[in-house]
């Protein structure tokens, strides 16, 4: 596939990366994807398979809201938008998320220590 | 997951079909942009989304409930499980519904007694007076004054204070014979406090029943509408007569209620003073304030507590007491709740309703135990053969949790069939129980229908059986280790629940020990009642009542007739004796008592005088029921209303209140007939009235003619031969001088021994315990025969190696044998131990002792016969195994 290296999504991440994608703005399946994986520099890569359902669990708990829109090339897609609870979600997951990632640092910090 | 997104999940499905399709057109875009072919661009499309079909699934999925789908399909499976398997499934339906019919029949008869509904209006919020002396019972009858008194007082708590009082009357319609009416009079307001509305008609004002004579109108009830008249709406405005006196229909009760005795249902209602009128009743009598015969109910006001309901009929009492200070002496005023099922006695001796009640409930409950206890060791037994499937089904992916899902759907289906075909059962039990015949003329009537009560009861217990019955199976199937059994070829989990398949047939023996050994101890009750000594001799003797007021005779003509009609019936060839008296033994008509004023007795300090039961008899009543006279002489014709008032007591009442003195003429008042003391003339040896267990208690006789007596009497009749046989050509003697009399409650004496009162109760008890105890012992038996001949069949193998190696055929009879005295001989044991425990609850319902010897050693000796020849048939199939066979199996 040309690229070289691909990371795949921790788990229970997506959530927050759809969530994060939509706070610019109402977004459709296909855009979200693509933005996930430009942002990170093509790092990440989204298993499109799991994106839909995630939308859709997203939506099933209030998160995210959907409509009918047209598309970028003039048909009808799905377009998501998030919601007041969605938002609230985000900054807690993004604050679980950042206090997690210092913890793992620390102690692999910490390990790196140990093995020099 | 929300039922809304369930159901319109396909709709949900079409929009993400186009979802994805839409992605893969955009992605397939970017692909062609990238420089692709339309077709490698599509192709990596698909790639990099996947199986569109598997993400809608995936979706689908989380929009449905899976559980309820799942149960469709275990429902499924099971159904077909079972259809396969028809032989186990009749097996395991026909216990489960034995064991659900027997508990819908006694629930239904207990929901009868005590739940069943009168139909008025906020039932809890009507409560009945209630009203002793000297803390003796609480009785359910208060007299006219009192209830004057009551209601002007208690305004406060009650909304409305409502009266009734039972009579028998003779019915007169244009050309037709008299028939016999079991009538209530109430008071005026006594529909609207109930708030029953007629079914036609109007029912009584509230002014109406204050009177007496002013309100000559009757209301008939909808059963006896029904069947007197032909439910003929113009009946409202026809005139009849009642004892001979003219009345008005003006209404009938609305079909569903019958009166606040769900047992008792009186035929017509009338205005309670026209008691005066109807029953010739001196009106002194009935505004005495001592002549309690009124049930008085009241209607809690809005917001009243019973509590505060007591606290107004403590102050009434204390009124009352100051204001009649002989009376009301110790006089005290409750409230209790209404109890349908009240048949009579005292207020707070119902819970003996309750007690059987609870009793029936428990054995039921055993049956039930017994019955599951069967169809577990069924389905343990299945399970072993259905193992292969259930490791092949693990193998395939499905989730432990799915199959004990399954197993328990299984269980649980069967316990529906079970169910159902045991709703079925308590339905014929009913229609059993219902038609007891309570050897009474009365329209004394059980209703022990099913209603929604006994309907959910059922089903409840229906899918706890189904689900005790399934969590065995399960729970093994839960532990075993799969793995393990596919790899041991499939022998693995049944070898190991012996110990487990034991235990529930000890529990079985036990409880059916218990049963058996209940219904014994109440078969023995009834055996030594019917041959207790009663102080009377109940054979060849036939009764029959008669009330010459019903055909319009006042008192007068009454005791005429009564004074000619005897000579007559003794006159007839075959009757040694006759007489006539107010009530008869174990009768529910005219028990009387009174309290007595006794010559040479004062009552102990604080103590009132004695209030003690008593008869109104004529001639010949100790030749006829021989109870012998044992001092000074019985009546004779010439005590009559014109001589010196007599009576004659019994031996126990001179115990009591002369003893070591010869009471022959010492008097006596009643409180009745204060004027008439009585000069006893005799003593009489002791006799059951009222019950048959306690001791006779102290009781005296008046001839009737001396005292204003109701002029309804029983006739009893000493006959050479059959007695009853002898009551047609009595009754043709009674019609020839008076043919339109109607005569009831024609019985023998020994029928009439068979009331509620007398040996109905140990009669009904026994039976019913011998019906769940048989029940119980087939369960059991066939549990030790099922567990016996399956370690036979497991052991088939190991039996064939033993007589290989030498072993004889009593070897292997003592080896089955061995374990079957196990089973057995615990359950024995535990089942004993069960049995005093439940025996010494019942201990105040039955004549024998609760630890009765002859019961214990004789029910264990046969149930233990019986269960070691169940083991006897698998021990035999052992003994005949042919080992070369069994090796090669």
């Amino acid at each position: 596939m040309g690229r070289t290296k691909k990371e795949e999504l921790l788990l229970g991440t997506l959530d927050m990366l759809i969530l994060r994608t939509l706070v610019t703005g109402p977004a459709h399946g296909h855009t979200i994807a693509h933005v996930i994986e430009h942002t990170s520099d093509e790092v990440l890569q989204v298993e499109q398979g799991s994106l839909y359902p995630a939308l859709h669990r997203l939506e099933d708990r209030g998160w995210v809201s959907s409509y009918w829109g047209p598309s970028e090339n003039n048909r009808k897609a799905r377009y998501y938008k998030l919601t007041a609870a969605g938002r609230k979600r985000l900054t807690v997951e993004t604050n679980r998320w950042e206090s997690m990632v210092e913890a793992i640092g620390r102690v692999l910090g910490n390990a790196g220590r140990v093995v020099d | 997951m929300s039922l809304r997104r369930y159901l319109r999940r396909q709709q949900w499905d079409e929009e993400r079909a186009r979802e994805l399709e839409e992605h893969l057109s955009q992605e397939t875009a970017d692909n062609i942009a990238c420089g692709m072919t339309p077709q490698e661009a599509r192709r990596r499309a698909y790639m990099k989304l996947g199986n569109p079909t598997t993400i809608r699934e995936e979706i689908w999925k989380m929009n449905s409930l899976v559980s309820v789908e799942d149960l469709g399909r275990d429902m499924r499976y099971a159904v077909r499980q079972l259809w396969m398997n028809p032989g186990f499934a009749a097996i395991a339906i026909v216990t489960l519904a034995l064991g659900i019919g027997v508990n819908t029949a006694v629930f239904s008869m207990v929901n009868g007694l005590l739940f069943s509904s009168l139909h008025i209006e906020h039932e809890q919020r009507v409560v009945e007076m209630g009203l002793r002396q000297n803390g003796a019972n609480w009785q359910p009858q208060l007299s006219v004054p009192e209830y004057q008194s009551l209601e002007g007082q208690t305004r406060g708590v009650f909304s409305a204070v409502f009266a009734d009082q039972y009579g028998l009357d003779g019915m007169t319609t244009a050309g037709n014979q008299p028939d016999r009416l079991f009538t209530d009079y109430v008071s005026g307001n006594y529909f609207d406090a109930l708030g029953v509305k007629p079914a036609l008609g109007r029912f009584f004002k509230p002014t109406e029943g204050e009177t007496p004579g002013a309100d000559p109108y009757v209301v008939l009830s909808y059963a006896y509408w029904s069947e007197h008249f032909g439910k003929d709406p113009s009946v409202v405005g026809r005139q009849i007569a009642l004892d001979g006196k003219p009345v008005t229909i003006i209404g009938v009760t609305p079909k569903n209620y019958r009166g606040l005795s769900s047992i008792l249902n009186a035929q017509a209602y009338l205005p309670m003073a026209m008691i005066v009128t109807i029953e010739n009743t001196p009106l002194a009598d009935f505004n005495k304030q001592s002549n309690r015969s009124l049930h008085i109910y009241g209607r809690l006001r809005d917001g009243a507590t019973r509590q505060q309901a007591d606290a107004a009929l403590t102050v009434t009492a204390r009124d009352l007491a100051r204001d009649h200070p002989v009376e009301e002496r110790k006089t005290e005023l409750r409230a209790f709740s209404l109890l349908s099922g009240r048949l009579t006695g005292s207020l707070d001796q119902d819970n003996s309703f309750a007690t059987v009640s609870a009793i029936f409930l428990g054995l039921s409950a055993l049956v039930l135990l017994l019955a599951c206890v069967n169809v577990a060791n069924l389905l343990l037994v299945r399970a072993t053969v259905r193992e292969r499937e259930m490791v092949i089904r693990s193998a395939l992916g499905a989730a432990r949790f799915r199959l004990i899902r399954q197993m328990l759907t299984e269980s649980v289906l069967l316990a529906v069939l079970g169910g159902l075909g045991g709703i079925a059962l308590g339905l014929v039990g009913t229609r059993f129980l219902t038609s007891i015949n309570l050897q009474t003329d009365l329209p004394l009537a059980f209703d022990f229908s099913l209603d929604w009560h006994v309907l959910a009861f059922s089903a409840a217990i229906a899918v706890a059986a189904g689900a005790v019955v399934g969590i065995v199976p399960a729970v093994r199937l839960a532990r075993a280790n799969l793995n393990l059994v596919l790899r041991e070829g499939g022998r693995g989990i049944a070898s190991r629940g012996h110990r487990l398949r034991d235990t529930l047939v000890t529990v079985q023996v036990s409880a059916a020990l218990t049963l058996l050994i209940i219904a014994g101890l109440f078969t023995r009750s009834l055996e030594q009642s019917e041959h207790a000594d009663l102080g009377f001799n109940p054979d060849n003797v036939v009764t029959m009542m008669m009330d010459p007021g019903e055909i319009g005779y006042d008192s007068a003509r009454s005791l005429e007739y009564y004074r000619e009609m005897l000579p007559r019936v003794r006159s007839l060839p075959g009757v040694v004796s006759a007489t006539v008296a107010q009530s008869i033994p174990m009768g529910l008509i005219d028990n009387s008592s009174d309290t007595v004023t006794i010559e040479g007795y004062t009552p102990p300090t604080g103590q009132s005088q004695p209030t003690i039961g008593n008869n109104f008899i004529g001639t010949d009543y100790f030749e006829t029921l021989q109870i012998p006279v044992l001092e000074g002489r019985s009546f004779r014709d010439s005590d009559d209303e014109k001589s010196p008032c007599v009576a004659i007591v019994s031996r126990a009442m001179v115990k009591k209140y002369w003893p070591n003195q010869d009471p022959i003429g010492r008097h006596f008042t009643m409180e009745s007939d204060p004027a008439h003391p009585m000069q006893v003339v005799g003593v009489a040896a002791d006799a059951h009235y009222d019950d048959l267990d306690h001791a006779a208690g102290a009781y005296f006789y008046a001839p009737y003619a001396q005292h204003h007596v109701n002029s309804l009497l029983a006739l009893e009749v000493r006959t050479q031969g059959d007695p009853g046989a002898m009551a047609p050509a009595i009754e043709r003697a009674i019609h020839t001088l008076t043919p339109g009399l109607p005569v009831f409650e024609v019985k023998t004496l020994h029928q009439a021994l068979y009331s509620p009162n007398g040996l109905l109760l140990f009669q009904v008890v026994a039976g019913l315990a011998g019906v769940m105890g048989t029940l119980g012992l087939m369960l059991a038996i066939v549990g030790v025969y099922g567990v016996l001949s399956y370690v036979v069949s497991q052991k088939r193998g190991e039996i064939g190696v033993r007589m290989a190696l030498g072993a004889q055929r009593g070897d292997i009879l003592r080896l089955v044998y061995r374990q079957g005295l196990w089973i057995v001989g615990i359950g024995l044991a535990v089942g004993l131990a069960a049995s005093f425990g439940a025996a010494h609850l019942v201990r105040s319902m039955i004549a024998v002792s609760s630890t009765d010897p002859l019961t214990y050693c004789g029910v264990s000796g046969i149930l233990a016969a019986i269960a070691l020849l169940a083991c006897y048939v698998p021990a035999r199939r052992a003994m005949y195994v042919e080992p070369m066979k069994a090796l090669r199996e």
